[in-house]
């Protein structure tokens, strides 16, 4: 990622607390591509997309003095930001896509879009791992992390029990691991 | 708590996702916090989705990082201001009662031309100081952000710390000084069960140029090297994990060696030894 500093998530919060322009250099640098991506699975018009990315920043920016450890990890609460920013913005146009969100339909589309969006020349190879996937745990995957399902809506959606869908979420991710070398 | 099966369970991937339920995120949180095992893991986890994410998004213009930075500073500015806006702005109507003659129009705009200029010098000496101000400020924020960086670690540090001395079945071992009229001091926490050791020699004077202190672990009677310290740790509060794993011993201790260390410690110049 070319990234030379990578702080601790204590030491990012330290950082974001003093509120300076670096702060939220590496805040931007480090996240704007997993926010916007998982705003992007969302909405999917680049233009509206920017601007929710935009709103998520000033949430996160504005908020972070009532982010709680106890609550999850600092990417995790910036990621239901993210979510739930993406999920006002369609209720607020009162898109149809509204619907598609909580029937879990467009698990199949971007699937296929991530298939056949354009790749640049360096994440092929990765991007080919990614989609050899096994269909089961890639669709456990986008639930949770895109459509911000809980371990037990999914459990009820694909009717599998919820210990299950744990341990595919283990593997799904173990996957990922080995694909971008974050193995222990 | 059997650590594997819990890593197995796939309850930090989907902590990590945010998919579990409030009450077993904070029991999640609460694991972390106690196991170190369980904080590596989930950083892990953590790096894989977010490449992973990063890897499907289209680029984002090149202005946005600035356009946002500008959206936050002029939030922040807005905040303040608002009390300054009049209600009920008094209207004056302008309404020309008679003709004034030539002259006293061309002596009106000499005046104006004069203030103008007089202005215009005032305006250029405030633009300047405001110049200076701006040079001082952003050289302060340097600093301070510097200042800022150096506090985190140290915070970091503390963290680790704290993580790693919750940990009830870890032993701490105070090792004394062995050098008669110098009174100095290390700490090593020792988990037997896990096999892992931390020190500390923060009450340990700075090494000589070439020497490195070295760490010994003393098994069945005979001294066996556990390492050298970086000097960086003498005489600073910081904790260093030690690399090797440690099952058995009944005493530690720290000598002075050679930079890189010695087969055997040099026994005139064992610092402090404690006894596990």
């Amino acid at each position: 990622m070319g990234e030379q500093i990578t702080y601790t998530e204590e030491q990012l919060l330290t950082l974001l607390q003093g509120q300076s322009r670096q702060a939220f250099n590496y805040l931007y640098k480090q996240y704007s591509g997993a926010l916007y991506s998982v705003i992007y699975k969302l909405i999917g018009d680049e233009q509206t997309c920017q601007d929710v990315l935009q709103e998520v920043f000033v949430k996160i920016w504005n908020n972070i003095g009532q982010y709680n450890a106890q609550k999850g990890r600092l990417y995790t609460w910036m990621l239901n930001i993210a979510r739930n920013s993406a999920i006002d913005k369609l209720r607020s146009k009162g898109e149809i896509m509204k619907a598609k969100i909580h029937t879990g339909e467009n698990v199949v589309n971007s699937l296929e879009q991530r298939a056949s969006s354009e790749q640049s020349t360096d994440t092929i190879g990765l991007r080919k791992m990614v989609n050899d996937l096994q269909p089961e745990y890639a669709e456990i995957v986008q639930l949770a992390y895109f459509n911000g399902y809980t371990t037990e809506e999914i459990s009820k959606t694909l009717n599998i029990p919820s210990g299950t869908v744990k341990t595919r979420m283990r593997r799904a991710m173990g996957q990922l691991r080995t694909i971008f070398g974050t193995k222990q | 708590m059997n650590i594997k099966e819990y890593i197995e369970s796939g309850l930090l991937e989907a902590y990590v996702l945010g998919a579990l339920s409030p009450e077993e995120t904070r029991e999640v949180a609460e694991n972390i916090a106690r196991y170190p095992e369980l904080a590596a893991e989930v950083a892990a986890i953590e790096m894989a989705a977010i490449q992973f994410a990063s890897m499907d998004a289209p680029a984002l213009p090149k202005g946005l990082e600035d356009k946002i930075w500008n959206s936050m500073s002029t939030h922040a500015a807005n905040a303040g201001g608002d009390d300054e806006v009049v209600s009920n702005p008094k209207v004056i109507p302008f309404t020309p009662e008679y003709r004034k003659p030539v002259q006293w129009k061309l002596a009106a705009a000499v005046a104006g031309l004069v203030g103008s200029l007089a202005l215009n010098a005032v305006l250029w000496n405030n633009k300047n100081d405001a110049g200076n101000t701006s040079v001082a400020l952003t050289a302060r924020m340097d600093s301070l952000s510097a200042k800022q960086q150096q506090l985190a670690a140290l915070v970091d540090d503390y963290q680790k710390a704290k993580l790693m001395m919750s940990d009830t079945g870890m032993q701490t071992i105070v090792m004394h000084t062995m050098q008669k009229g110098h009174p100095m001091a290390a700490t090593l926490y020792w988990s037997k069960e896990k096999a892992e050791a931390y020190v500390s020699v923060d009450g340990l004077p700075p090494p000589p140029a070439g020497m490195q202190y070295q760490l010994w672990v003393i098994q069945g009677g005979k001294p066996v090297s556990m390492g050298v310290l970086p000097n960086s740790m003498a005489n600073t509060p910081s904790i260093q994990k030690i690399g090797m794993r440690i099952e058995s011993g009944e005493a530690f201790a720290i000598s002075l060696e050679k930079a890189g260390g010695s087969p055997t410690p040099t026994m005139e110049q064992i610092y402090v030894l404690g006894k596990a």
